[in-house]
């Protein structure tokens, strides 16, 4: 009798081990900016990460378990991100990770996502990210080399300017855009007449702006990182009366460097992965995050929904949280309708290849064009 | 001419913000003269005004000089907290902890008004109503304009409270001997909290100035205080003169030099300055004062 109670209580043991086990979530990692100079930015991704979350919980998570995020600052600097995705493996139990939007620090970390093989996501668009021998990077926003070809082709095939200045942060991304722009321009015949780099958080553009005026160039394009610096530049440009017409790197357009810049960011082009009136799945994503949060979506909070998306999808594809299995289901999603746009991943980890013109029309973006590319 | 102009514009921007690396370099420089310390929160004083100034102004719709003026009263306010809080309680330890302490001041700041007024940088409206004017093809925007009269004005008005007042020779006596001003009567802790209420509200002033140009943002108050920080090096440790004169030649170096050099070394060119004085004049231009000191 006291053999079979034991027995018994053994049982009810293992069940409810087993009942725990299945309680347990799935882990997915967001590294991200929550402190720091681009805290901003942090908020907004953190915001459309948890609006993936709600919906992919409410429609019964990934195999069978509940998808839970777990949040690691990287306090807006290169070393920082580093330690996260360390501090993320070093836990072990997370399936894949969301990293951060910035080119610099995913360069900083990427050795680290290489030695782990652990499927990231990554907003950074310098082109290089997911072709430095890393397997592991899968980017949910399309790269810098399709902004800078569509830069280029609308600003001399639609705009008819041949006479550009490129201005650009020196950072990773500002530089791997400066360079993809300039090739992007050779490509279809154009040599700028100046190319100047400025360092983040600048507090005086006057010299920048006084180049471009030297130069003559009746078209800017640019690829500036950080909004107060957007905001700067805007209006010192037209204080000292450069009437140039302006497309710029998804910044230019975003709510924060409009609300700073004002009306010396009217009648700017931007290049936008993400703009609420382009589809159907944007139109509704916009509403749903208005009606969630009270702010206006933009490129910070779109590609990070769009990527835990293609994880949980990638997951449930594979029916495993094995990195191989994860990795083989994101590369052959073909045709996926995302809030950017479609994905067709490639074996680089590519997922887009275009995107949206939209002009800052006295305070309102709206959508002109979408570009797209094959290859 | 074209090279004339444009050298013109340059100086401009240079001198308006080397004002208000003055401004906030001034504020390090009464602090170091008191306390013997130096305040690595004085940059967020800055910020800290320019977020008093967006509560009150684009927060509460309070008229604009109403909210400068509110601005400023809470900075004083600030001050007397900052004292009581960050400097008084290690007073009668070395320089270390203190300097520490305000080191701590200055993240706990920073991260509190993140948490408070959220990440975004906010826009502030110029004190005068038009954006600027153009005199011989030189642009001045009139919030440059504002911050050298204003600096100028403060200067002026410091040099007067120091030398002038009886407050301000009280003042003067507590940072040059702290156990003789005792010895007649004067009252050090409150002569020291004076200063750091003074010191908080010219932070808090270069921060109201500065927030339509730079933006209202949480890390304003570093960017500024780096600058004025070599400043007060090149000035020569702990004096006024030279904190004024530092600042305005830091401004006038860094953007004369991104216009000729180049523009992405700017921020540099401002510390290989502090650097060729370390080497060469280490005691700063009007260093002679500090030597007497020592």
């Amino acid at each position: 009798m006291r053999r079979l109670a034991g027995i018994a209580a053994a049982a009810l043991a293992a069940a409810w081990i087993v009942c725990a086990h299945a309680e347990d979530t799935v882990k997915i990692g967001l590294v991200n900016e929550a402190t720091g100079p681009n805290a901003e930015a942090g908020v907004y991704t953190h915001n459309g990460a948890k609006l993936a979350l709600a919906e992919i919980n409410a429609a019964g998570g990934v195999l069978g378990k509940k998808l839970e995020l777990k949040l690691e600052d990287n306090q807006s600097t290169n070393p920082g991100t580093v330690l996260a995705f360390s501090k993320l493996f070093g836990e072990g139990g997370i399936v894949a990770i969301i990293g951060p939007i910035r080119s610099t620090q995913i360069q900083a970390a990427s050795p680290t996502v290489a030695k782990a093989g652990i499927p990231t996501m990554i907003g950074g668009t310098d082109p290089s990210l997911t072709k430095v021998n890393n397997r592991w990077v899968f980017r949910a926003r399309p790269n810098d080399s399709y902004s800078s070809r569509v830069i280029a082709d609308f600003g001399v095939n639609t705009l008819k300017k041949q006479k550009w200045a490129i201005i650009h942060s020196t950072d990773a991304f500002g530089s791997g855009g400066m360079n993809a722009l300039t090739t992007a321009l050779k490509d279809l015949g154009v040599t700028p007449v100046l190319v100047q780099g400025y360092t983040n958080n600048s507090q005086d553009f006057t010299p920048v702006v006084l180049a471009i005026k030297k130069s003559g160039a009746d078209v800017i394009g640019s690829y500036m990182t950080n909004s107060p610096d957007v905001g700067i530049f805007a209006k010192q440009l037209r204080q000292l009366g450069v009437t140039a017409e302006w497309v710029g790197s998804p910044s230019v357009v975003t709510d924060t460097a409009m609300k700073l810049a004002g009306p010396a960011l009217h009648g700017v082009y931007g290049i936008a992965d993400f703009t609420p009136d382009a589809t159907p799945e944007s139109k509704a994503y916009a509403k749903k995050y208005r009606d969630t949060y009270k702010l206006d979506p933009d490129v910070y909070s779109s590609w990070a929904y769009d990527a835990l998306r293609v994880l949980a999808l990638a997951i449930n594809t594979a029916k495993s949280t094995d990195p191989e299995a994860i990795r083989k289901a994101i590369v052959s999603i073909k045709g996926w309708k995302g809030v950017e746009g479609n994905y067709n991943f490639d074996e680089n980890g590519d997922g887009l290849r275009g995107y949206n013109v939209v002009k800052n029309e006295a305070g309102k973006v709206s959508f002109i064009k979408h570009i797209d590319f094959k290859d | 001419m074209e090279f004339i102009t444009e050298n013109l514009q340059i100086l401009f921007t240079g001198l308006g913000l080397g004002s208000i690396y003055a401004l906030v370099a001034l504020g390090f420089v009464l602090i170091i003269r008191a306390t013997n310390v130096v305040n690595f929160a004085q940059g967020d004083f800055a910020m800290l005004g320019g977020y008093a100034m967006v509560l009150f102004f684009t927060g509460l719709g309070w008229p604009y000089w109403i909210a400068f003026i509110g601005a400023l009263l809470a900075m004083a306010v600030f001050g007397v907290l900052f004292n009581y809080g960050v400097y008084y309680p290690l007073r009668h330890r070395s320089f270390l902890p203190v300097l520490i302490s305000t080191l701590g001041a200055s993240i706990f700041l920073q991260n509190t008004v993140l948490y408070v007024a959220g990440p975004q940088p906010k826009p502030l409206d110029k004190l005068l109503n038009f954006d600027g004017i153009t005199l011989g093809g030189v642009f001045l925007d009139s919030q440059y304009i504002v911050i050298l009269v204003a600096t100028v004005a403060l200067v002026f008005f410091t040099f007067l409270f120091f030398e002038k007042t009886l407050l301000g020779k009280k003042l003067q006596a507590t940072s040059q001997d702290k156990d003789m001003a005792r010895l007649l009567g004067i009252p050090v802790a409150l002569m020291i909290a004076i200063t750091f209420i003074y010191s908080a509200v010219l932070g808090g002033i270069a921060g109201v100035l500065v927030g339509p140009i730079l933006f209202v943002s949480i890390g304003m108050g570093s960017i500024i205080a780096l600058k004025a920080f070599a400043a007060t090096i090149i000035g020569g440790f702990g004096d006024v003169k030279g904190a004024i004169v530092g600042g305005l030649l830091l401004g006038v170096i860094e953007s004369l030099a991104a216009q000729h050099i180049s523009v992405p070394y700017k921020d540099a060119y401002a510390f290989l300055a502090l650097f060729l004085f370390l080497l060469f004049r280490p005691q700063g231009i009007f260093g002679e004062k500090v030597s007497e000191k020592a």
